[in-house]
């Protein structure tokens, strides 16, 4: 029987003081654990999840109960924030997350922008903080993650992509100016997300990654205005996470630099060596996904107990799962980390 | 060549008042002997340079010197804009270069291949197989393709792009109407990727499989998930895509029905 709370366990490591044992969880967003095993047959499912509050917070509910992992973890989607900014979203299936369709600017010459506040106005947005309020008031012990996208991921999904990442170069003033816009306006959503109660809130930018940008560019606009928004919510008293994708061999000194309380990486990043690399660096995964999705229980277990040698302050998985992730994996990996303690 | 360089005619270029260096010589095209361009071999090298260096008007104002002193159209993509695409594709495998450096590069190549295009007598070149190249189903993060597509395109191979959100029977649709027998497909998202899967069990199911070669790739993608979903090759990257294009080529023109895909 575990002493202390989930939530206290998660907010404990990500301050840096001792714990009996790390949290394993799934923050949401982009890294959500709604698989279909948990979702089919049942009310609470996706993709009518995406849209209501009573639906949303009752399939994080079940997220949690099924997987085993400690925290409710909203949204299902890393389109939230861009709908409300202007994009026009697919909204999946049960089996497929929401997408971008057509990012509604070809350049950042043509950018549009809105007023202030304009991301809790949106009915999704406002689903979420709602959610979240909910569940942490209907179970205060379980820590409650708002997931916020990323600064240069939430700009790449309103201009094209591809005319985006030459512009970081090509139109440095355009591009700062529509970041410095983002950059406000999720920090308005992200003092929402305060507002209506979250424990944590995880930003995961997957356009913001050393293999995309490189650390010159990853330098002078993800550094800068991921660490305007965590700046923004500390002084609201709320912790931290970053979650960034891909390899980071490239962008090791810059992410020195990111003032998040715990990063998070994708699986083929060497945790440990990153925690040697950065002293006192708060670690966050890295469970493969891909084993999750096609190994067995055994091999999960085998990955998780490697993860637990290696010291990682919270247990997570790596990137998005797949929806089609067997439960039985999810919580082979939840077990893995809840009796680490027992027997080590 | 290891590395692009035009130390000749730096060294004599004059310095400009705008501060550029060899574009500013190009205004003067009847001096260009005296630039250390007067050579076909500097002209083309100076074309890779441009390409290198992310510039689009010099690249667009050497091609046009290039069809000035009637250069064959073809060799100077070949020689010149190509070789500065090759060697900006190995920045990129390097870590020097990144996606944005990457992709203006291409506009730069491509502006130098819009002024040459229409001076093109005829391709000798044998013919390189033809691909067709999408993001599957579920999927609509096309950084990777593009950047697979546009190196493919620098190396000279014919693509098909069918673009994002491509259903797994498209794939095998559209190579069969194309002729292609490549067929490459991008996946970001661990979501996604089973789509991949289900190509290759579609060619089975139709008998095709032995017709096509199916190459995959994109960020959660690896050799073990190409081997386990029975595809026969994984590119980690753009630039490794074009010699795995390559390889497959050669393994078709190498099985006795490589004209195939001249033929349909």
């Amino acid at each position: 029987m575990d002493l202390i709370s989930p939530k206290q366990r998660l907010l404990d490591a990500l301050a840096g003081r001792p714990v009996d044992r790390p949290p394993v969880i799934c923050p949401g967003g982009m890294m959500n654990a709604a698989v279909v095993e948990v979702m089919a047959g049942r009310k609470h499912a996706l993709p009518a999840a995406h849209h209501k509050a009573e639906l949303m917070s009752g399939l994080a509910a079940d997220v949690c109960r099924e997987t085993g992992f400690e925290n409710f973890g909203l949204p299902f989607c890393l389109t939230v924030e861009a709908e409300a900014l202007g994009s026009g979203i697919d909204y999946g299936t049960l089996k497929c997350e929401p997408k971008i369709k057509a990012e509604p600017f070809a350049s950042v010459d043509q950018f549009e922008f809105m007023p202030k506040k304009a991301i809790e106005k949106n009915y999704r947005a406002r689903a979420v903080v709602e959610s979240l309020g909910a569940l942490r008031k209907s179970e205060p012990d379980v820590p409650a993650i708002g997931g916020l996208t990323g600064p240069l991921s939430a700009a790449a999904s309103l201009v094209d992509p591809m005319a985006f990442l030459k512009e970081l170069r090509k139109k440095k003033d355009v591009a700062h100016r529509v970041l410095d816009y983002v950059t406000g306006q999720l920090i308005d959503y992200a003092s929402a997300l305060v507002e209506g109660g979250v424990d944590v809130i995880c930003i995961a930018d997957p356009t913001a990654t050393g293999e995309i940008l490189g650390p010159k560019i990853f330098a002078e606009y993800a550094v800068v205005y991921l660490n305007r928004i965590i700046d923004a919510i500390h002084a609201q008293n709320v912790p931290v996470i970053v979650h960034i994708c891909g390899n980071v061999r490239a962008i090791r000194k810059e992410l020195a630099r990111l003032g998040g309380d715990a990063l998070s990486v994708d699986s083929m990043v060497n945790l440990k060596a990153l925690k040697y690399a950065l002293p006192g660096l708060t670690t966050m995964g890295n469970l493969s996904t891909y084993i999750l999705e096609f190994g067995d229980e055994g091999k999960v277990i085998r990955a998780s107990n490697g993860l637990l040698m290696q010291n990682i302050d919270i247990l997570a998985p790596a990137c998005g799962l797949s929806t089609s992730t067997p439960l039985a994996n999810i919580r082979a990996f939840t077990s893995a980390v809840r009796e680490g303690l027992a027997t080590a | 060549m290891a590395k692009i360089e035009c130390l000749h005619y730096e060294a004599e270029a004059p310095v400009s008042p705008g501060g550029q260096d060899y574009p500013r010589a190009l205004d003067l095209p009847p001096d260009a002997g005296r630039m250390g361009l007067e050579g076909k071999e500097s002209l083309f090298q100076a074309m890779a340079k441009a390409v290198v260096d992310m510039d689009e008007d010099s690249s667009a104002r050497l091609s046009e010197e290039a069809v000035r002193r009637r250069y064959d159209a073809f060799e100077a993509i070949d020689q010149g804009l190509t070789k500065g695409m090759e060697q900006a594709g190995r920045l990129f495998e390097e870590e020097e270069y990144f996606v944005p450096e990457l992709l203006l590069c291409a506009d730069a190549m491509d502006a130098g291949v819009e002024v040459l295009k229409p001076h093109i007598k005829k391709v000798d070149e044998e013919a390189k197989c033809r691909i067709v190249l999408g993001v599957i189903s579920g999927d609509t993060h096309d950084i990777g393709k593009n950047l697979v597509k546009l190196m493919l395109n620098s190396a000279g191979f014919e693509v098909i792009d069918l673009g994002r959100d491509v259903d797994p029977e498209i794939f095998i649709d559209r190579a069969q109407e194309a002729g292609a027998r490549i067929i490459m497909i991008s996946s970001l998202m661990t979501t996604t990727m089973e789509g991949m899967l289900d190509v290759v069990k579609i060619l089975k199911k139709r008998g095709l499989r032995d017709q096509f070669k199916v190459a995959v790739g994109g960020g959660p993608v690896s050799q073990a998930f190409a081997d386990r979903i029975g595809a026969d090759a994984y590119s980690p990257n753009a630039n490794h895509a074009v010699r795995l294009a390559a390889r497959l080529s050669v393994e078709l023109a190498g099985d006795g029905t490589g004209e195939l895909a001249g033929n349909l």
